[in-house]
Parts: C-alpha cells; structure tokens; sequence
C-alpha cells in the first residue's frame, strides 16, 4: 500500500490530483512510457503500480476496482492481458523513472517513467553472500600468509647474502693490508741495507 | 483591487532585490575516455556522434528518450 502524499495536492485540488493521476496513468498503460515533470511522475508511481498490483489478481472484481479509477475501458484491457503476464514474476517495482533535464518554457525537470516489463533476472540473495564472503575472507588470509612467509624467506637469504658479501670484504682488506705491511717492510729492510753500505 | 499606498522606497527595493542569488548546483566529477567531466548526479546525459549532433538521452547505458 502507498503512503499517503501529505502536503498540496497536484493541481487545483483534490479532485483535480485524482483526474490528473487517471489521465497519466491511462497515458502511462497505452504507451508504455511517457515524459512528465518528476513531481508528477513521483506522484503517479504508486497510483499506478496500484493498478499494476490489481491486475496482476486478475478477476473481475479486480478488474471493476481499477475501472473505477481508470475509466478509459481499452487501457484497463491492455494492461490486464498484456501489461499483468509480463510482470507477472515480478514482485513490486512495476515502474521506472529516470531524471532527464529541464523544459524550454517553465525549466521544469522532466523525468521518464515507464514500465518495466523485461523478465526478472533476480540478484544473488544476501544470505549466499555473507556465506560466501567468509570464505573468500578466509582464501584471502591463507594467500596473504604464504605471501609473507615467501616474503621472510626472500629476506633471511638477503641477510645471509649481505653478511656473506661483508666478510669477504673484510677478508679482502685484512690481506690488503697485510700485503701493504710486508712492502713496507721491505722498503725499510732496502733502505736500511743501504744506509749500510 | 488591493493598490499599494506609497511608493517603496529605492532602499527597501534594493535590499529585497540583495536576496536574489544564484545557487552553484552540486555536480559530479567523472572521466570519461580520459577527459574529466563535471555532470548532474542522477540524470540523463545526451550522446553525440562525432560530429557532436545530439542522437538520445542516455542513463546507465540505457536509452531513456530521445532528444
């Protein structure tokens, strides 16, 4: 059941909202689609997905319910043999507006409403999700593990290569050094020897 | 018919007319094909050709109407 519209009626009045909301709605069953401004489209959503709910019943005293709404007796008929089997599946949500932009005269926004009559192709239910979900949580945490591990292993033989590298180095120098000793020592033997002579 | 008695005043007509202003609408920012685009939320959009000759009105890669 809609909520009822609180605030001005469309229009000059009461009665005025009721005539405008039957001429849309017969306009809206006929054509499947029409363009009007979003405050009227917003108004006629639920007056007409009513309708839509009515002849989804289908018997005669549903179909005597809309006529007192929708007097126009070829629109009632398109939309309980063709409009009511195509939603038939459906469960609510008979009707969609999309935002256009603004009139010429007035820079009214404009919206489009209209039927939504391709087959339901339903989404996947919340409760499958969330069964999903931790179980891809827990793929997830088993794949950011082996990472890491793999990480601390590619780190440990870093380590290992560097110390690697800094002891030959260090080696490397110590016998630098030493070469550079025993020179020395050389050089002083000679000049020693030569003092001598 | 109701008539005003006195003129209003340049003062008072300038300081109702100070409250006319215009209000910057709220936009979103979009790249579309390495191009970034300011547009209105939740509305249509028109699609040009090459040529930029306006075809239909598109949302959610849906045609909604013509132009």
């Amino acid at each position: 059941m809609p909520k009822p519209t609180k605030g001005p009626r469309l229009g000059g009045g009461p009665a005025h909202e009721r005539l405008m909301l039957r001429n849309l709605a017969t306009a809206l069953f006929t054509h499947g689609s029409i363009t009007t401004t979003e405050t009227k489209a917003k108004r006629l959503q639920p007056f007409a997905e009513r309708l839509v709910t009515f002849a989804k019943r289908g018997d005669l005293h549903a179909r005597r319910r809309v006529l007192a709404q929708v007097t126009d007796k070829t629109a009632v008929h398109i939309l309980f043999t063709e409009i009511a089997p195509q939603v038939a599946e459906r469960e609510g949500g008979y009707t969609r507006i999309t935002k256009l932009g603004y009139r010429k005269g007035d820079n009214a926004p404009l919206a489009v409403i209209e039927l939504v009559l391709e087959p339901v192709s339903p989404k996947a239910k919340p409760a499958k999700a969330k069964a999903e979900k931790p179980a891809a949580k827990a793929a997830a945490e088993v794949a950011a593990e082996v990472v890491e591990s793999a990480e601390e292993a590619e780190e440990v033989t870093e380590v290992t290569d560097e110390a690697v590298s800094e002891v030959a180095e260090e080696a490397v120098a110590d016998a630098a050094e030493e070469v550079e000793v025993a020179a020395e020592a050389v050089v002083d033997e000679a000049v020693e020897a030569g003092d001598k002579e | 018919m109701a008539v005003p008695k006195r003129k209003s005043s340049r003062s008072n007509t300038r300081s109702r007319r100070s409250q006319w202003k215009a209000e910057a609408p709220t936009l979103v920012k979009t790249v579309e094909g390495g191009k970034v685009v300011y547009s209105q939320p939740h509305r249509a959009k028109v699609v040009t050709d090459s040529a930029g000759t306006e075809l239909f009105l598109e949302y959610k890669g849906r045609k909604v109407a013509d132009v």
